[in-house]
């Protein structure tokens, strides 16, 4: 047994991998051309479609998150999964925007924004959308890493050899084998994915059982835990922007609408949306369960969470507070909001001085401490045999989610910002190296920001930052398109200008701003959302309408 | 099976919404897992049949 595994794990993980590798090399001989790698030119079918897109759009990072959530929340967390399904069933079943975007045959969204908008917005388009995406994607690794460290008991110290072995593996299927290689992989992943997620979340009800699970969050959380209107940190704001945020995903999230484009055809890949929506609430309510069981079994205790190196930078009598402090709340942000406290919550609550006599890197793991809980229940709960079944559906979701995420934006990134250069037509043969080579240089941006960089700051807030800036223009930018035939470059640029400038001012007011705006603006996170969205469709409108009619068409309509 | 029936019934009483989506989803989860499984291994051989018939065309083509 090594680090928690017993030969039978070790002998399924490398089965797994063993497989995967040889598959996604082998099929390398079918792509002869741009098209093969970027859309697999076209042939996907519904069932396949089904399983890369669940496959994709679940990783270690989605399984982290959406378990904190059922640990922070309850079973409330999981309404962004509900927001999702019906927002997916409803595009796919009436195939608003994506009938339109797979009639028309374009390889990626800023390809069709070009026949409304004109060349400079489908080169603006790409940047934001590049952007957005791999940003977001540029924590993956990490958190995977942390992920398989936590559960397998592994040394902190090898998280980053490890990690980057899994990438290179990745990486060299989906450098040669492109898009063909990462629907047959996804479908293998998205076998072993299933069968560990469903296996551990019937040992949990078998063992905690459903009464367990609900008296853990109504004590925890009260009514607040099943209904998301009475949960303080939930709401009709937190509500109405997942399902805006959610909506925009599903009609522009590259790697979601990459499998539409995929598709044989514009029914197969509605087929595709109405056929894995229900999927999006497992995707949020089954690890929900898996943080819920967390709670239940071992409770609130972030100082586990650290390694035994930052636990010995703490002082004892700090450490006291922190184990006794309430679930999620080790820190109070200012001294105002320190003194406003009960006498009981003081004891219980670190004030900013105190919070001063700990490294900043030390703070900043208690602060996620509710993430990491998931994977400390699940390496003491899960048994040796099921280890190696667990760590091969988190490998298989991990490895499917980064090579798909690889391979669309990379199809961003040749398809449209890279467009003016290739006003003469390039061979097949010199589109398929670039492409590869582009791939190439995401995995490295990966190893580079993800893994081997310690990015300092609120890396988290500058992620929601760029999503907010890629969903709200495109999803505008895509619906105008779609459906306004007034719609045009002066509204597309305003649309991206406002999509950017705002997310960004409402950042800098909770940083810089008079502390009431500096509190209103971090206590109201969801509406400045929803308002980021009316502002974004307003330019669109007006920007579009100040274009004058008779002005000649430069460029789109 | 008793205590299997006796945990879906526990489930759709107490906090039932919440108890019959996780139920519908372990469900689904299973059964499409398994369809997926057997139709979608079907459309990678059709996939991939059409790849090659058209890799074969290609090369004749080339060569007549």
């Amino acid at each position: 047994m090594v680090n928690g595994l017993t030969i039978v794990d070790g002998g399924i993980i490398g089965t797994y991998l063993l497989i995967t590798m040889v598959i996604g090399i082998a099929i390398r001989k079918y792509v002869g051309r741009v098209e093969d790698f970027l859309v697999a030119r076209r042939q996907m079918d519904v069932y396949l479609g089904i399983a890369s897109l669940a496959a994709t759009e679940f990783g270690i990072v989605t399984c982290m998150y959406t378990a904190q959530n059922g640990y922070d929340k309850g079973f409330a967390g999981a309404i962004p999964g509900l927001l999702t399904f019906v927002a997916m069933f409803l595009v796919g079943w009436t195939g608003f925007c994506v009938k339109p975007l797979r009639d028309s045959g374009v390889m990626t969204i800023p390809e069709l924004f070009e026949k409304t908008y004109g060349p400079h917005v489908r080169w603006a388009a790409g940047v934001v959308i590049v952007l957005g995406g791999l940003l977001n994607m540029g924590v993956f690794l990490r958190v995977g890493g942390e992920f398989l460290i936590h559960t397998c008991g592994m040394d902190p110290g090898n998280l980053e050899i490890m990690m980057t072995t899994m990438l290179v593996g990745v990486a060299v299927y989906t450098i040669l084998g492109g898009m063909l290689s990462v629907l047959v992989t996804d479908f293998l992943q998205f076998i072993v994915m299933s069968a560990g997620l469903i296996v551990i979340t019937f040992l949990i009800l078998d063992k905690i059982g459903w009464s367990g699970l609900v008296s853990t969050v109504e004590k925890y959380h009260g009514e607040g835990g099943f209904n998301p209107f009475k949960n303080p940190s939930i709401g009709w704001s937190y509500v109405i922007f997942n399902a805006l945020l959610n909506t925009a995903a599903v009609l522009t999230w590259q790697t979601q609408i990459a499998r539409v484009l995929a598709a044989k055809d514009s029914q197969t890949g509605r087929k595709v949306y109405t056929r894995t929506s229900f999927f999006f609430v497992a995707r949020f309510l089954i690890p929900g369960i898996w943080g819920i069981a967390a709670l239940a079994t071992i409770g609130w205790v972030p100082l586990k969470t650290l390694s035994a190196r930052q636990l010995t930078t703490i002082p004892p009598a700090i450490q006291q507070k922190i184990e006794a402090s309430r679930l999620g709340k080790v820190f109070a942000g200012t001294e105002q909001e320190y003194a406003k406290l009960s006498a009981d919550d003081q004891a219980r609550t670190l004030s900013p001085a105190e919070t001063a006599q700990i490294p900043k890197e030390v703070v900043a793991r208690l602060k996620e401490a509710s993430l990491h809980h998931m994977p400390l229940f699940l390496s003491m709960f899960v048994p040796a045999g099921l280890m190696g079944l667990l760590i091969a559906a988190m490998l298989a979701a991990d490895m499917s989610t980064d090579s798909s995420y690889m391979l669309t934006w990379g199809a961003v990134i040749y398809n449209d910002i890279m467009a003016p250069f290739r006003r003469t037509k390039w061979s097949e043969k010199k589109g398929l190296r670039w492409n590869r080579t582009i791939v190439a240089i995401i995995g490295v941006f990966l190893l580079i920001y993800g893994l081997w960089y310690k990015l300092e700051g609120d890396l988290w807030t500058y992620l929601g930052i760029t999503g907010t800036i890629y969903l709200s223009s495109m999803s505008v930018l895509l619906i105008a398109c779609c459906y306004w035939k007034h719609a045009n470059n002066w509204g597309a640029f305003a649309a991206i200008f406002f999509g950017a400038t705002v997310p960004v001012s409402t950042l800098i007011l909770q940083k810089l701003g008079p502390q009431a705006w500096k509190e209103w603006f971090t206590g109201n996170v969801p509406l400045c959302g929803i308002i980021t969205y009316a502002i974004v469709a307003l330019a669109m409108l007006v920007g579009s309408l100040l274009k004058p009619r008779s002005q000649p068409a430069v460029e789109g309509k | 099976m008793a205590t299997i029936l006796n945990g879906v019934m526990t489930m759709l009483t107490d906090h039932w919404f919440w108890g019959a989506v996780t139920l519908a989803c372990l469900t689904w989860y299973s059964t499409i897992t398994i369809y997926v499984a057997i139709k979608g291994a079907r459309d990678i051989q059709n996939m991939l049949r059409r790849f090659s018939d058209s890799q074969e065309q290609e090369t004749h083509g080339l060569k007549s």
